[in-house]
């Protein structure tokens, strides 16, 4: 076996052996080793070259990435996982019809649907979508992004959040867990535009907290600009909508007259 | 298996935000590779790429690959600027060779970016301006691979742009055809460097590097030099020339000579002629006569100067020939030769005796139009003598006005003094026998005699049309009749006589005369006067302008106001941005007429260049001033901005000549004819035919005027259009409701088509592209018959004859033949017209009685079966019978008999492809392309031009010569005569014997 391919195994067990143990400085160390040592591989994306290990190397590296995904999940690092899922992707996709499916590919492409979701980026969300196939829409894992995006849309959202608990897989809960601050946030959002106040005791149901406690939490955290008085939370209207522009209109009377009068003049 | 391709740049740009600096390196390695595909991918993260490129802690080499990443990006999204500022940060990766889109159009944008501001540099006279030394490198790099690929034209091309004159001149020694390189270097300094000083600079090199060549185009050199005006440098080179052993290289350098003469430059001819040195070993006594044998020849007008000098050199050379040696003797001859090729005396007696030999007007023409304008109306029949004037324009044939003496003494006053003015035109370049031709209508020295003023002034007109430019010998005489009269007519035509002689001499002396008849303050010579100094300045862009500026401020006169502005345009006749100042201040004034000199001012001062910035203000003008006069003047100063390129004027004044404002239309009519004059362009043809039939009469006037100005020399053949045009004239004059101008303007297109005896175009550039400032200050003032009919005259300088003259080392004309590989009928003269065109205008369908139809074609029969019976070969029987049984029906009626038997003429036998021209031959410029040398001819011209003056180089020196061009006018002396004649000089003996005596000085019934 190559010896380089043999270093970049090797490593690769040293990392799987520090993710079993939860040790997540070494992992982050030796991840880092395996993306440089990777670089040296001519047959990975985006050059594709036919060296004769080539189907070997594709299939190490999609599982470091895979790895690198799940561990990002694991300590919660949403642009460690953008990163690597996008490293991760070229496999899926181009380098599909030369590897063996992984297990972990439905799984990982519903933690990005579901990162999207959290991080309310749907229209990206739904490029993503286009791009399964219908085979894998039937996936469990995509399937319940999907339902999720869909209560979300619909703004079902309790039944978003009594969706944690099918969750299709453990790696999932990070992100369900997330979902529910999102849903909030629109909560938030949309009572903002509806109302002028409400009373603590309404903001506290309309925003799912359980105690009032939460709710003044929540809103010193993440609502500064509303205000309490006197059992009321009072939404402060700081984005007034620009009055109406005004049109210039003597202005471009102005102009168009001169327009006139010049095109008299020319011939 | 397929090679697998990636889809995305995604991974490649997630990777940019590893923290790993060896990760980003990977991924900008590969994103370089894929940018061309996924720009549109990369370009969302370009602020991350940038951020590289900016991190100082990132090794050297990523950070230029950053920058070349941004840079293609930015180039695909269309941001040149951006691109280029970080294709400059790429440093070295930025790879000139290759063969890419990124890096054509990034080449280019930086080229572009180097030349404007090496243009901005110069222009704010910013010494080593802050160019980008990064960006100076990339252009470098580029002008040594164009050189080092043999692009040299390219590299030419950039080096002008860029003013790097160092580059330039490497480009053209490394180039391996260099006299092809330098000639194109010279059509492309003159047609795209704008500025003139810099084009200076750029010919100034170019002469360098032809002076080091070891076989140098000295035809070249000189033109060049003359842009540059440095007598000196031609004078040595023609000096050379003349010492050399080699026969060929006098030939050279007479060609030369008549190459410069071609652009009519008479300050600098002059300078020329007076720095060749005369021969040093001949004596003092011999140099006493030399330099002072000019004045002496020319004022002596029974003799032909160029004899005399002639004859000068000769006895000296045999005085002196025992003495020194015969080098010296040769060279004495041959520089009397060219000194009299320097004065345009040569090709001015060699101009006349073709224009009076080849004189093909038909006076047929200007018969109709006498007899058909009212006697009464003085402005067309002052209009029928300028017509004849410009018909028989340098011919010396005055027999229409001999014959019509009754009818030519109708004219008085001003129509008197133009009627006299016109033997001028006539008699132009008669330089020997001008002034006793003039004599009877000259003012009588002091003493006042009978004659009219206006019979005087116009002489004295006349005899500056006559010396137009050459005027030493005349000059004196017309600055005494100046200074001895105080009669307004008198000093209006000796100024402008005066101003025609010294044409451009900037003479100090002449100036101040002309200056005290404006002082007198009257209108009729004030303006002669402005005019005048302002020919006398031509281009000489004095401070006189501004003394003649105040004065048209103070003058309350407009005529003088008038005079002056176009005297200052005059004066910056081609100094282009120079001028700049003095149109500012001109077109900014309050007076109207002042502003209308702006537009002359602008127009001469960027004539031919075709000049953006010129061209943008003159439409301005002709949109936006409120005086008409101005408004005419900007669109008609277009067509001398662009006389250059003429295929470009009709587009851009086509929406002008549909203006509302006649003035406009009328200008935009004779700016196309100043422009496309002589060309026949079909274009020009187009545009103007709506216009002569405008409602406005005088914009028909000056369509028919600018409509034959287009068509000169042009016959039916070339385009039908022609002969439309020649019937819409003739039916104009003849058209007893016409309005009067635009009859005059028929009468005077009439005159303008067949100008100098079918034998003359109007031409404004010469062979070698420069410009002839004759001909154009000719047009600029010849445009003023707006306001005064007598500057019609002017149009005459204008003229150039189109003869090929070729000429051989004696400089007379020798039997030569060459070909013509066209049909004869496309170039041939237009056919004289006939009698009965008058009688057969209404032609009314002859009744045709049974019985004569039945006898006609028992006639027909008759005629089938004789011809059948004569059995003529093939298809020939059928059209004899035909054109005989034609010629039977004909018969019968009278009228048509001409026309119909012209007819079977034509169609006898298939015209030949070709035709032999025998020198000298008119050869019209449309011409110029079919023309071509017999190679087993005799001679061999030294510069292969097909018209023009050309030297022969003999290839039998041995063998006598036979000289085709005799001198004479009479038909008694026959070729063989002329062989004869020899040395002792055809020219003056044709002068003096066999010139027609002039026309009985008539009396005017005034």
């Amino acid at each position: 076996m190559d010896p380089k391919l043999a270093e970049v195994s090797q490593l690769f067990e040293r990392f799987k052996a520090a993710c079993a143990r939860e040790d997540v400085d070494t992992c982050c160390n030796v991840l880092s080793k395996l993306k440089v040592l990777l670089t040296g591989f001519s047959s990975l994306p985006p050059l594709f070259e036919d060296t004769p290990n080539a189907i070997h190397e594709l299939t190490l590296a999609r599982d470091i990435y895979e790895h690198a995904v799940l561990l990002s999940v694991k300590i919660g690092d949403q642009d460690a996982f953008e990163r690597d899922f996008f490293q991760l992707k070229p496999y899926y996709t181009d380098a599909s019809s030369r590897l063996p499916p992984s297990s972990q590919e439905y799984m990982i492409l519903g933690l990005n649907l579901l990162r999207l979701l959290v991080q309310n980026r749907i229209a990206e969300f739904h490029t993503e979508l286009e791009l399964l196939s219908s085979t894998a829409l039937e996936n469990p894992c995509i399937k319940h992004a999907v339902e999720l995006e869909q209560s979300f849309m619909e703004g079902a959202y309790n039944r978003v959040l009594s969706a944690k608990q099918t969750v299709p897989c453990k790696t999932y809960d990070y992100f369900m867990d997330l979902l529910a601050k999102t849903v909030r946030d629109e909560i938030a959002g949309c009572s903002e535009k509806a109302y002028g106040y409400l009373s603590v005791s309404d903001a506290r149901q309309m925003l799912l907290f359980s105690s009032d406690n939460e709710l003044l939490q929540y809103i010193k955290e993440e609502q500064p600009e509303w205000e309490i008085k006197t059992g009321q939370v009072i939404f402060q209207k700081a984005k007034e909508s620009a009055s109406c522009k005004e049109i210039p209109s003597l202005q471009l009377i102005n102009q168009t007259l001169s327009y006139a009068r010049e095109l008299e003049r020319i011939v | 298996m397929a090679a697998t391709m990636v889809s995305s740049a995604g991974a490649l740009l997630a990777m940019l935000n590893e923290s790993h600096p060896q990760l980003k390196q990977h991924a900008l390695y590969n994103l370089n590779k894929f940018v061309d595909q996924f720009w549109p991918e990369i370009s969302t993260s370009v602020p991350l790429i940038e951020s590289l490129y900016e991190d100082e802690e990132f090794d050297r080499h990523q950070r230029q690959l950053a920058a070349l990443v941004v840079s293609k990006v930015f180039c695909y999204l269309g941001d040149l600027n951006d691109s280029l500022s970080y294709a400059l940060g790429a440093g070295s990766l930025f790879d000139v060779s290759e063969d890419s889109d990124y890096v054509h159009s990034l080449l280019a944008k930086a080229i572009d970016e180097y030349a404007s501001l090496k243009a901005k540099a110069t222009e704010s006279n910013a010494e080593a301006a802050n160019v980008d030394p990064r960006l100076e490198a990339i252009v470098e790099r580029m002008l040594d691979k164009c050189i080092m690929d043999g692009k040299h034209q390219q590299a030419m091309g950039i080096a002008i742009e860029c003013r790097r004159l160092d580059k330039l001149e490497e480009a053209i020694t490394r180039s391996d055809n260099v006299h092809g390189t330098l000639s194109y270097c010279i059509n492309v300094s003159h047609a795209f460097v704008s500025r003139r000083e810099y084009r200076c600079e750029v010919l100034h090199l170019l002469v360098n590097v032809y002076q080091k060549l070891p076989y140098p185009d000295y035809l070249s050199i000189c033109q060049c030099l003359m842009f540059l005006d440095e007598p000196e440098g031609v004078a040595s080179i023609l000096e050379k020339l003349l010492r050399s052993e080699n026969k060929d290289d006098v030939l050279l350098a007479f060609q030369i000579a008549f190459d410069l003469v071609e652009n009519e430059h008479q300050a600098f001819l002059l300078n020329v002629r007076d720095r060749l040195s005369v021969p040093k070993s001949q004596s003092s006594e011999m140099v006493q006569p030399k330099s002072s044998d000019p004045d002496p020849a020319q004022n002596n007008s029974s003799t032909a100067s160029e004899d005399v000098q002639m004859t000068e050199g000769t006895s000296a050379s045999i005085a002196i020939v025992q003495e020194t040696d015969p080098n010296d003797a040769i060279y004495a001859e041959r520089l009397t030769k060219i000194k009299g090729i320097l004065s345009g005396e040569t090709s001015i007696q060699l101009t006349l005796q073709f224009l009076y030999s080849h004189n093909k007007s038909d006076l047929l023409i200007l018969k109709t139009i006498k007899q058909s304008v009212e006697m009464r109306n003085s402005v067309c029949h002052s209009a029928t003598i300028y017509a004849n004037a410009i018909m028989h324009a340098g011919t010396t044939v005055d027999t229409f006005l001999r014959d019509n003496l009754d009818w030519l003494s109708r004219a008085t006053n001003w129509a008197k003094f133009s009627a006299t003015a016109g033997l001028g035109v006539i008699h132009r370049g008669h330089l020997q026998q001008g002034r006793s031709l003039m004599r009877p209508y000259l003012p009588q020295g002091g003493s006042g005699g009978g004659g009219s003023p206006y019979s005087e002034g116009g002489a004295l007109y006349a005899l500056g049309l006559i010396h137009a430019n050459h005027g030493k010998g005349i000059k004196q005489f017309l600055r005494d009749s100046l200074r001895s009269t105080n009669v307004e007519v008198i000093q209006h035509g000796a100024c402008l006589g005066l101003g025609l002689a010294a044409l451009g001499t900037a003479d100090e002396d002449i100036y101040d005369d002309i200056k005290s008849a404006l002082y007198t303050d009257s209108a009729v010579a004030g303006e002669a006067a402005g005019i005048s100094m302002g020919l006398l300045m031509v281009g000489s862009a004095s401070e006189k302008a501004s003394e003649m500026l105040t004065y048209a401020h103070e003058t309350q006169h407009e005529k003088i106001i008038r005079g002056l502005a176009l005297g200052i345009a005059l004066t910056v006749y081609g100094r282009e941005e120079e001028a700049d100042t003095l149109i500012e201040q001109m077109t900014r004034d309050q007076d109207p007429i002042l502003r209308y000199g702006g537009m002359y001012a602008l127009a001469l001062a960027y004539r031919g260049t075709a000049n953006n910035k010129a061209i943008r203000q003159l439409l301005h003008f002709a949109v936006s001033d409120v005086s008409d006069d101005v408004r005419r003047t900007a669109v008609l100063a277009l067509g001398f901005v662009l006389y250059s390129e003429p295929e470009q004027t009709p587009r851009i004044v086509s929406l002008l000549s549909e203006s509302y404002n006649p003035h406009v239309r009328y200008g935009a009519a004779l700016a196309v004819g100043i422009s496309c004059a002589g060309t026949g362009l079909s274009e020009a043809i187009s545009l103007l035919e709506p216009l002569t039939s405008d409602v406005v009469d005088f914009v028909r006037q000056g369509a028919l005027i600018a409509m034959a100005m287009v068509m000169v020399q042009m016959n039916e053949a070339g385009d039908s259009r022609v002969g439309t045009f020649r019937r819409q004239l003739e039916k104009i004059i003849l058209d007893k409701h016409e309005d009067t101008m635009s009859k005059m303007g028929a009468i005077l297109a009439s005159g303008i088509l067949d100008a100098g005896g079918r034998n003359v175009t109007i031409r404004l550039l010469s062979k070698t592209k420069h410009d002839k400032v004759t001909a154009v200050v000719g047009l600029a003032v010849f445009s003023q018959f707006w306001y005064w009919y007598p500057l019609i005259y002017f149009i005459s300088l204008s003229f150039s004859p189109t003869a090929f003259i070729g000429l051989n080392y004696d400089l007379k004309v020798p039997k030569f033949e060459f070909l013509s590989n066209a049909k004869p009928s496309l170039f041939e003269y237009p056919k004289p017209t006939t009698v009965p065109t008058t009688t057969s205008a209404v032609k009314l369908p002859t009744a045709v009685l049974s019985t004569s139809a039945k006898a006609k074609a028992r006639a027909k029969k008759e005629a089938e079966q004789k011809a059948n019976a004569e059995k003529a070969a093939g298809a020939e029987s059928s059209s004899a019978a035909t054109n005989t049984g034609k010629e039977k029906s004909s018969s019968e009626k009278d009228a048509d008999s001409v026309q119909v038997d012209s007819q079977p003429e034509k169609k006898a036998g298939p015209e030949p492809s070709f035709e032999i021209l025998t020198n000298p031959a008119r050869v019209v410029p449309a011409q110029e392309k079919f023309i071509k040398f017999m190679e087993d001819s005799r001679y061999a011209p030294v510069k292969f031009v097909p018209s023009g003056f050309v030297l022969l180089r003999d290839l039998q020196p041995t063998e006598p010569e036979v000289l085709s061009l005799t001198d004479a006018p009479s038909s008694t002396v026959s070729p063989a005569g002329g062989s004869a004649t020899g040395q002792q000089g055809s020219a003056s003996a044709m002068a003096v014997d066999e010139e027609p005596q002039p026309p009985q000085p008539f009396e005017y019934t005034s």
